[in-house]
């Protein structure tokens, strides 16, 4: 039985998750490709006008595979951590897939819903493994090198191993390093490792020399030491993760630069990236800036931006604390 | 003075050239509208300079800068290749040494760089939307039939304020239009236009930054009377626009040539000649993968000097052999 896996979205989270559950439990996961042109065009066909860009491009994702497979494997995610929730349209996910794609093949659901209950994780694959036909034992010795292969993913990641990362070609980073600076780069992580939608802002910005940071490289308890400090609790997964592993990065870090990449009409970010620029403009003086990704192809918007930003963060990093010829600080704010 | 520096501002609107001395003086300037053909208006540009220098004048040498600044780069074999917040920075700190903010409105965007202590410290550029800009200013006016040089001289003779909708330039012209039909006299549309560029400006693009003196207002819609009222009147601040506002950009780029040519020395400049081969682009879709790439190939007399457009490098890092791809081999590449 062939079951299609649609990279996009939290395929860029759970991915190894997943495909490790089907695969153990002997069934036949075909991937989608990375994302590219013919599947951007299926998306943004296919799925309703207003959503943001990585929902159209799950959309082309499952209209690439329709027709390949047996199954099409679309997760229900309600919510990743206790007392949490992210996205709506997650939620949702399938019935917004159901009702927009013509002659959609039969669906693989999955439902993460850690809300409540812990043990509801799990519940979620026995669902998925019984409506297949399997039992118990063998539902459980999946899950199990599942939840293995994920945390290895994990650790990789904290590690600090940009996730997702096939093309090793344009990992090659500049020869001519005249400076070291290190970029931490923000947004959810099917816009930072989609290097179709972003149009490859990682070896972008590696093959200036740069290196560049994400927030899957922070710890737990970072992301919560610092999101714990807002006067309220954030109850966004992704919200949470993307204030706090910014301001680990501007505060116990000492990166030279944030970039916050953020997908036009997202709700989270619109909220989020805020946030993080006003507090890192109060309460440091790091340099921030907010690129916003849509359907765009054309490049040349996205190199002037990155230019720019690369050409600021070098200057005021060398004339920072250095002493003008007239005798005061060059730099002061 | 035989000799200077070239900067070229290859921009969506407009294609400025400005040859500058030794003392950061312009000698000559050139506005041209780019009309959507960068290559043509740029050799015809070259092609006037060259008339107007006099004879034997060395070019020591070039920088270019604007959307257009990697195709200009090849023609003209330049020295310096610059984002455009770059060079505006540096133009607007080399004339005004005490500038704290710069605001710039240009054909196809619109920037504001904050600068402290001659070093650019932050900017924003707007996003993926272009409403409010230079071309957006131009289509208006030419829907009302008024020459884009009489709209901000317009706008000042504006008596009542009318408020116009300038989150989205759709809506804007939808509401310009509503207006218009309800009978508003048109030097009160055309500034309340104006003050709504300016406040969507301001409110985008300055939002959570010091605004402080002096302002520095640059870029061609600085041109613009009605503009730079409704930013004094929006900031109550004096704004400055500098005597070259037009072509600051190019300005920047050159004085950034000229610092190159003070370290190095040479110049890859091509000469003025190049303004007689023949360039041309023409570009495929490579069949090679599903990405699709549009690539494009810049010909120089029949020779390829430079593909660009795809997302894998296999055209852009292929040998210059100087042949054009032709279809079999687009294929076999595949």
């Amino acid at each position: 039985m062939k079951i299609g896996m649609p990279r996009g979205l939290l395929y860029f989270h759970y991915g190894a998750l997943w495909e490790t559950f089907l695969t153990e439990l002997g069934l036949e996961v075909v991937t989608s490709p990375p994302t590219n042109k013919r599947i951007l065009d299926l998306g943004v066909k296919n799925c309703v006008d207003d959503a943001c860009l990585p929902v159209k491009l799950f959309h082309g994702h499952v209209e690439f595979l329709k027709g390949k497979v047996d199954y099409i494997f679309i997760p229900r995610i309600v919510s990743i951590k206790q007392w949490e929730y992210i996205c709506p349209k997650f939620c949702g996910l399938p019935e917004m897939v159901k009702n927009t794609i013509k002659d959609m093949p039969k669906m693989l659901l999955l439902e993460h819903n850690l809300h409540k209950p812990r043990s509801n994780f799990i519940k979620g694959f026995y669902q998925l493994g019984a409506s297949l036909g399997f039992n118990m034992k063998q539902i459980k010795n999946s899950y199990r090198k599942a939840v293995q292969s994920q945390s290895t993913f994990e650790e990789q990641c904290k590690m600090g191993v940009i996730p997702w990362y096939f093309n090793k070609a344009s990992l090659k980073v500049s020869k001519n390093r005249e400076h070291t600076i290190t970029i931490a780069l923000i947004g959810h992580p099917y816009v930072l490792y989609d290097h179709y939608a972003n149009m490859n802002i990682i070896s972008k910005l590696q093959q200036r020399g740069i290196r560049v940071i994400t927030p899957e490289m922070v710890l737990e308890r970072e992301i919560d030491k610092h999101a714990g400090m807002l006067s309220k609790p954030m109850f966004w997964s992704f919200g949470r993760k993307l204030y706090g592993a910014s301001m680990y990065y501007v505060k116990d870090f000492s990166v030279d630069g944030v970039i916050y990449l953020s997908a036009f009409a997202c709700g989270i970010d619109s909220l989020i990236a805020e946030l993080a620029e006003r507090k890192i403009r109060r309460e440091t003086n790091i340099p921030i800036a907010l690129f916003n990704i849509d359907e765009h192809t054309g490049e040349a918007g996205m190199n002037t931006r990155l230019d720019a930003f690369i050409d600021m963060v070098i200057r005021r990093k060398e004339h920072e604390n250095n002493l003008s010829t007239h005798g005061k600080y060059i730099y002061s704010c | 003075m035989y000799s200077g520096y070239l900067g070229v501002d290859v921009g969506s609107v407009s294609i400025n050239l400005i040859v500058m001395d030794d003392d950061n003086q312009v000698i000559e300037k050139l506005y041209l509208r780019t009309e959507g053909k960068p290559i043509l208006m740029l050799k015809h540009g070259l092609n006037l300079l060259h008339k107007r220098l006099p004879a034997g004048f060395k070019i020591l040498s070039v920088g270019v800068t604007g959307s257009g600044r990697n195709l200009a780069s090849l023609m003209l074999g330049a020295d310096v290749v610059k984002n455009e917040i770059t060079a505006h920075g540096v133009a607007a700190i080399t004339f005004v040494p005490d500038v704290k903010t710069v605001l710039e409105i240009g054909g196809q965007d619109s920037k504001i760089i904050i600068i402290r202590d001659g070093v650019i410290v932050d900017f924003a550029m707007n996003t993926v939307c272009a409403a409010g800009t230079g071309s957006f200013l131009d289509r208006q006016a030419s829907r009302l039939n008024v020459p884009i040089e009489e709209f901000g001289i317009k706008a000042l003779k504006s008596t009542t304020p009318v408020r116009i909708a300038g989150r989205c330039a759709v809506f804007a012209e939808s509401d310009m239009i509503h207006k218009q039909q309800l009978g508003y006299n048109e030097e009160d549309i055309i500034n309340g236009l104006c003050e709504a560029l300016v406040r969507n400006f301001i409110n985008n693009l300055g939002k959570g930054k010091e605004i402080i003196e002096p302002i520095v207002f640059q870029g061609g819609v600085a041109a613009n009377v009605g503009i730079k009222r409704a930013f004094e009147k929006l900031l109550e601040k004096e704004i400055y626009i500098p005597k070259n506002f037009d072509v600051m950009g190019a300005i920047g780029v050159a004085i950034l040539a000229k610092e190159h040519y003070e370290k190095t020395g040479h110049t890859s400049f091509k000469g003025f000649d190049v303004a007689d081969i023949n360039y041309k682009t023409k570009s495929f879709e490579c069949g090679g993968c599903e990405n699709i790439c549009e690539v494009v190939q810049f010909i120089a007399d029949d020779k390829v000097v430079a593909r660009w457009g795809d997302r894998c490098g296999k055209w852009s890092n292929m040998s210059k052999d100087g042949v054009e791809a032709k279809e079999g081999e687009k294929k076999a590449m595949a």
